[in-house]
């Protein structure tokens, strides 16, 4: 696919965004702060409770500050409102259209993905740079500038990664009438085994060392420790090739997937 | 009533029939509840292994609690979720109207006319779920707070549908619920915490004005601390209270429904 087309196809999704602008500033206001409240109480009073100075490793800033990043960056990672675009399409039998498109249907859905996420990127580093404003930066926290731009291909590596982990759930969709569960299931299971929920130290050893070899532990623990400066630049570099590995990896699973799909696919749309 | 209770069995009727025309999203959606289930267990299993209380409980508190917001969720998927997700589109299109007319009360007609017979099977696992966590407890409970606390875990599902309501009846204004909707899944996640990490000011919002945790929370509390006359007329009052205030919202949002695609 172009790059152009791909601009083109991504600034279509991003004005389609803001034609609804309370909406979606209702949406992403008031979910990143209620998470952060509740993260804030949840590690306060863990602390509280347990009279421990850290917990898995961490202190309560640090934790505090962990809990800061998932919240912006999931929002990206997770990807816009089109995580039923594929089964939509497929249902719906406007898939045709874009068979016979000349650019690959998947570029042409990522593009769009893309475009959807461009304003929550915005929105995350502008929330972001408002808390450091307001709180400021914990000092227990090796934050630095150097450590931010780091993350920020990782975050859009594991946006990449959610998306192609979405595919699979999606592409059922040739067969079942109704795929909507698989999707929300792959958000349960990432946001546990990923970090979304709380980081992956606080599992036990030997959860910790199958969590390694999983794809989910780059979608929120990985950018997170990244941005937070925690990980050394070897890590990151071994970091990015594994979580693009999986990408490759997950891209690979998909594709018997679709060509049974699309043998199986009418166009009438159920 | 007898004639609400007559409709409400052709719901369910209609609705089982449909669920077994759509045999892989039956099954689909028993694997997605379950994983649920799992994460929430896990989720605190997790975190208790750093800690002996969280909000001035125990793992095996925790459990119940868990268990009990599990079956309020699984009610709510099965009895009113589904009407919650076609009520902004009804709106949207017009549909509404057709509601409108019948001889029912359109709040009742449209908030329970499509029963989810799929999340049904969930909703047993999920009673097995909380049998399991009242079982496995350490302590004596009492058959007395129990049948409060199981009483008040019916009442929980019944605020949980008003307040997922009131977050929806704005789509009458806004024009899309998608917002909304969100802010509401967001705001429930405190819902899913227990009530005593919260403190000061947010803690009196969410027993009060915003009762998330009058959902599970506090019935949890009548079950650990026994039933006084305080806690339960609070739990009844918010609920009331809650119900009025949903019911004067629908009649206004009526009020501004100017039929097809308003």
């Amino acid at each position: 696919m172009r790059p152009g087309l791909f601009i083109h196809l991504m600034s279509i999704e991003t004005r389609k965004l803001f034609s609804y602008r309370v909406d979606f500033w209702v949406t992403t206001v008031v979910n990143m702060v209620v998470t952060l409240i509740v993260f804030w109480y949840l590690w306060e009073a863990m602390f509280q409770e347990s009279g421990a100075s850290t917990i898995g490793g961490w202190s309560l800033p640090g934790i505090l500050t962990y809990s800061v990043l998932i919240s912006l960056s999931g929002r990206v990672i997770r990807g816009g409102d089109l995580q039923m675009a594929i089964s939509t399409d497929i249902y719906e039998g406007s898939l045709s259209r874009f068979l016979l498109y000349p650019s690959r249907y998947f570029f042409f859905k990522y593009a769009q993905q893309a475009g959807a996420v461009l304003p929550e990127l915005l929105q995350s580093i502008a929330m972001g740079a408002l808390i450091v404003l307001v709180y400021g930066i914990p000092t227990e926290v090796p934050v630095t500038a150097t450590s931010l731009l780091m993350a920020l291909p990782t975050i859009l590596i594991g946006h990449l990664l959610f998306f192609m982990l979405s595919v699979i759930p999606q592409l059922v969709a040739f067969w079942a009438e109704n795929v909507w569960s698989l999707s929300v299931l792959l958000r349960f299971i990432t946001m546990l085994l990923g970090g979304g929920m709380l980081p992956l130290s606080l599992f036990p050893e030997w959860a910790q060392s199958i969590l390694a070899w999983m794809p989910f532990i780059y979608l929120y623990d990985f950018p997170a420790r990244v941005a937070m400066g925690l990980v050394t630049q070897a890590q990151w570099l071994e970091g990015m090739l594994l979580s693009l590995l999986w990408c490759g990896i997950t891209a690979l699973l998909a594709v018997p997937f679709w060509r049974r799909g699309e043998l199986q696919y009418t166009g009438v749309g159920i | 009533m007898r004639r609400y209770l007559r409709l409400y069995l052709y719901f369910l009727r209609f609705s089982f029939s449909r669920a077994l025309e759509y045999r892989m999203d039956f099954w689909f959606r028993i694997v997605m509840d379950t994983t649920f289930y799992a994460v929430e267990l896990l989720f605190f299993t997790v975190l208790y292994q750093h800690t002996k209380l969280l909000g001035g409980w125990t793992l095996d508190q925790v459990f119940i609690f868990v268990s009990g917001y599990l079956v309020i969720d699984a009610i709510h998927m099965t009895v009113f979720s589904n009407n919650m997700w076609w009520l902004s589109i009804f709106v949207n299109k017009g549909d509404l109207d057709y509601y409108l007319v019948r001889p029912v009360s359109s709040l009742f007609f449209l908030s329970t006319r499509d029963f989810a017979a799929n999340s049904f099977v969930n909703l047993l696992m999920a009673g097995g779920i909380l049998a399991w966590s009242l079982i496995r407890y350490p302590g004596t409970l009492g058959s007395t707070n129990i049948t409060w606390f199981l009483f008040l875990v019916l009442n929980g599902a019944f605020l949980y549908y008003i307040l997922h309501m009131c977050f929806i009846i704005p789509v009458f204004w806004t024009h899309t619920s998608r917002g909304m909707v969100m802010a509401f899944f967001a705001v429930g996640k405190m819902m899913e915490r227990p009530d005593q990490i919260f403190r000061g000011w947010l803690r009196r919002v969410l027993v009060t004005v915003l009762p998330l945790s009058v959902v599970v929370s506090l019935p949890a509390r009548v079950l650990f601390e026994g039933p006084t006359p305080e806690k339960i007329v609070h739990i009844l009052g918010v609920t009331a209270c809650a119900f009025l205030f949903m019911a004067w919202f629908w009649r206004l949002a009526l009020r501004s429904y100017s039929s097809a695609s308003s």
